[in-house]
């Protein structure tokens, strides 16, 4: 049986200031290579707190992160970083590009700074990233003279740059319209699917929802259902 | 290494670029303050060097005097050893002082490298002219040797040193002393020395005092010929000091210690007689550097809200930074960089600056004495080093401050309000 690719255990995450507040409670869950999951469930109850624990940007109170099955709690903040920027890929509801960076230069930059590339691979693996995304000739446009769909399109393909075995994505089509959050889903689908990463997807939206291999749906930090 | 600062360089100039307004600010502060901290320090550096080259040329590097730092022991003393003497109503012996061997200590002089020397006999003597009495420091040279060891030639109207040596009784004397008496060139004043010897001198030439020269021993110097004064101070064969020019002013003070030890005379460097004045000029410096640093201190402000503005800014993008695999260091020099970048730039336009104020102060038509004057700048690029290494200084530790700030943001806590 395959390691997950992404395994949290009994995971809780409480805030002390300026009130203890726990924002999320004893989550357990897998994810495996290849898998689309769907993380459900009304505003505040823990979702994206999860999703940045999920992506080492914040450590759990209690509990336990693994990544390709190795534990990441006990981890310097520096190793835990290594990890992100090799093995994860954070799609956001707002496209969170650099403005002053071109669209190539946005999706190069992860990849520069993982230095495994040289810089003219990074700019071509860049454009090619871009242009599997239906974004050809746009490499060189800057953020702001592009729409709202095709700054998503360069988001992933920024979260794809260092080809991560994990996506996630933190409402990612919560600002698009129905054609371009079409786009993303196909797009996770054949990511996950084609491609054999894992894709976990925070969502109020019911077409990402049913997109998705497996649902799992939280109320007030915890893991209220796994499945359907 | 170097490809990940590269990679955080990019950022960092193009967070600059986008604020092109706060960066121009920045850096035209930045470049205001090394161009007048090289325009002051080069103006007060210079007179400082043609001060202390005034200092050197004016008098020899060490004069050998016919005294002792510390009296020598009594007699008595000597004789009882290691028992109580009081030695009571001291009187010094009659004696003729001057420097005994003389002749071996000019010899040792001249043997220190690219040394040269002579002997003097100075002494005070009264000069009278047309019912005015002046009272003057007679110095008696070798006017073949005297003339390479201090810088009085240019200064000399009317004749030369060697002047002296075709008129024996010739005597040269400052300008201003000169008009005190109401004497001329050519004219004979009556000199009557402290131990009564009168003597009929003529004057050969006059020292005009002159900024520029170099050279300046005060109003009230005079100058004859060795054996004239020997005559006139009635002492024969006799020199109380010796002038010594050395190859390199700096070691003078060295070698008047070693020279000292040896023969027991007071050598005396000119750093010993100038002592009062170096330590003032340090005192000078250390105001100079003090005030000067202050505009750098001001520039370092602009730095420093220009990154401190861009930390405020750029939260939403550190926190993506964070996101994608950047760590806290990365962010920390990314806008250190924007710091330096800013420091640096603006250095480059400071020299540029300061040397545009300085060839204008080079430039400046002042007169001293209704004479065109030059001002002594230093320009050299020792200057350059020390504004550009201060100035980058300032810059790191402006740009540390926000960059640290930066450091520390929280990505959770932004991108959980972004939401």
């Amino acid at each position: 049986m395959s390691v997950p690719v992404l395994e949290v255990a009994g995971v809780t995450r409480v805030l002390t200031d300026p009130e203890p507040v726990t924002l999320v409670r004893d989550v357990s869950f897998a994810v495996n290579a290849g898998e689309f999951v769907a993380i459900m469930g009304p505003s505040g109850c823990g979702k994206s707190s999860l999703l940045y624990l999920l992506g080492l940007l914040d450590r759990p109170t209690r509990g336990s992160v693994r990544v390709d099955g190795r534990a990441m709690d006990d981890l310097s903040e520096a190793a835990r970083t290594a990890v992100r920027l090799a093995r994860i890929g954070f799609v956001f509801q707002f496209h969170f590009l650099l403005p002053e960076l071109t669209a190539e230069a946005n999706v190069a930059l992860p990849m520069r700074r993982l230095g495994r590339l040289t810089n003219r691979e990074c700019d071509a693996r860049a454009e090619a990233l871009l242009a599997k995304l239906g974004l050809e000739g746009q490499a060189h446009r800057r953020p702001d003279r592009m729409s709202g769909g095709q700054r998503q399109r360069v988001a992933i393909a920024r979260a794809l740059a260092n080809d991560p075995a994990i996506i996630l994505g933190d409402e990612p089509t919560g600002n698009l319209d129905s054609g371009n959050t079409r786009l993303v889903i196909d797009e996770f689908q054949r990511l996950a699917h084609e491609e054999g990463r894992a894709v976990i997807c925070v969502t109020h939206d019911a077409s990402v929802a049913a997109a998705a291999d497996r649902r799992i749906h939280m109320l007030d930090g915890r893991i209220e259902r796994d499945g359907d | 290494m170097i490809r990940a600062w590269l990679v955080l360089a990019s950022v960092a100039f193009a967070h600059l670029v986008v604020r092109t307004r706060q960066t121009l600010v920045a850096t035209a502060g930045v470049a205001v303050g090394v161009g007048f901290f090289l325009a002051v320090s080069g103006m007060m550096s210079g007179s400082q060097a043609d001060f202390i080259r005034t200092l050197i040329d004016s008098a020899p590097h060490i004069i050998v005097r016919d005294e002792q730092r510390a009296p020598g022991p009594q007699p008595a003393v000597t004789a009882f050893a290691g028992v109580a003497v009081h030695v009571r109503g001291v009187r010094p012996r009659d004696e003729v002082r001057g420097l005994k061997g003389w002749s071996a200590m000019l010899d040792d002089a001249r043997a220190l490298p690219g040394a040269v020397a002579a002997p003097s006999l100075n002494g005070g003597a009264a000069v009278r002219f047309a019912g005015r009495t002046e009272a003057v420091s007679l110095n008696g040279i070798d006017p073949r040797v005297e003339g390479k060891l201090i810088k009085i030639e240019d200064t000399l109207v009317g004749g030369t040193l060697a002047s002296l040596l075709t008129r024996p009784d010739g005597i040269i004397i400052t300008r201003p002393l000169a008009d005190r008496l109401g004497a001329k060139l050519g004219d004979t004043l009556v000199v009557t020395s402290t131990v009564g010897v009168l003597q009929r001198m003529r004057i050969v030439a006059l020292v005009e005092p002159d900024a520029r020269a170099g050279f300046y021993a005060g109003d009230n110097a005079a100058y004859a010929l060795l054996r004239t004064a020997q005559v006139l101070f009635a002492r024969p064969n006799i020199v109380n000091q010796i002038h010594i020019k050395v190859g390199d002013p700096d070691d003078a003070q060295a070698d008047a210690r070693v020279l000292e030890a040896r023969w027991g005379y007071k050598w005396e460097s000119w750093q010993e007689r100038s002592s009062d004045i170096l330590n003032l000029l340090v005192v000078r410096n250390v105001i100079m550097y003090a005030v000067i640093s202050a505009i750098l201190l001001v520039a370092s402000f602009g730095i420093y809200t220009a990154v401190s503005t861009s930390v405020t800014d750029k939260r939403r993008d550190i926190a993506i930074l964070r996101a994608m695999g950047f760590t806290n260091r990365d962010v920390q020099q990314m806008f250190l960089i924007e710091g330096l970048v800013v420091g640096v730039v603006g250095a480059l336009a400071g020299f540029a600056l300061g040397t545009l104020l300085l060839e204008a102060l080079a430039r400046a038509p002042l007169t001293l004495d209704g004479k065109p004057l030059e001002l002594p700048l230093d320009r050299g690029l020792g200057q350059y080093a020390i504004a550009g290494a201060a100035s980058l200084a300032s810059a790191v530790v402006a740009a540390w401050l926000p960059a640290r700030k930066a450091s520390s943001v929280d990505p959770v806590e932004i991108l959980r309000g972004a939401a």
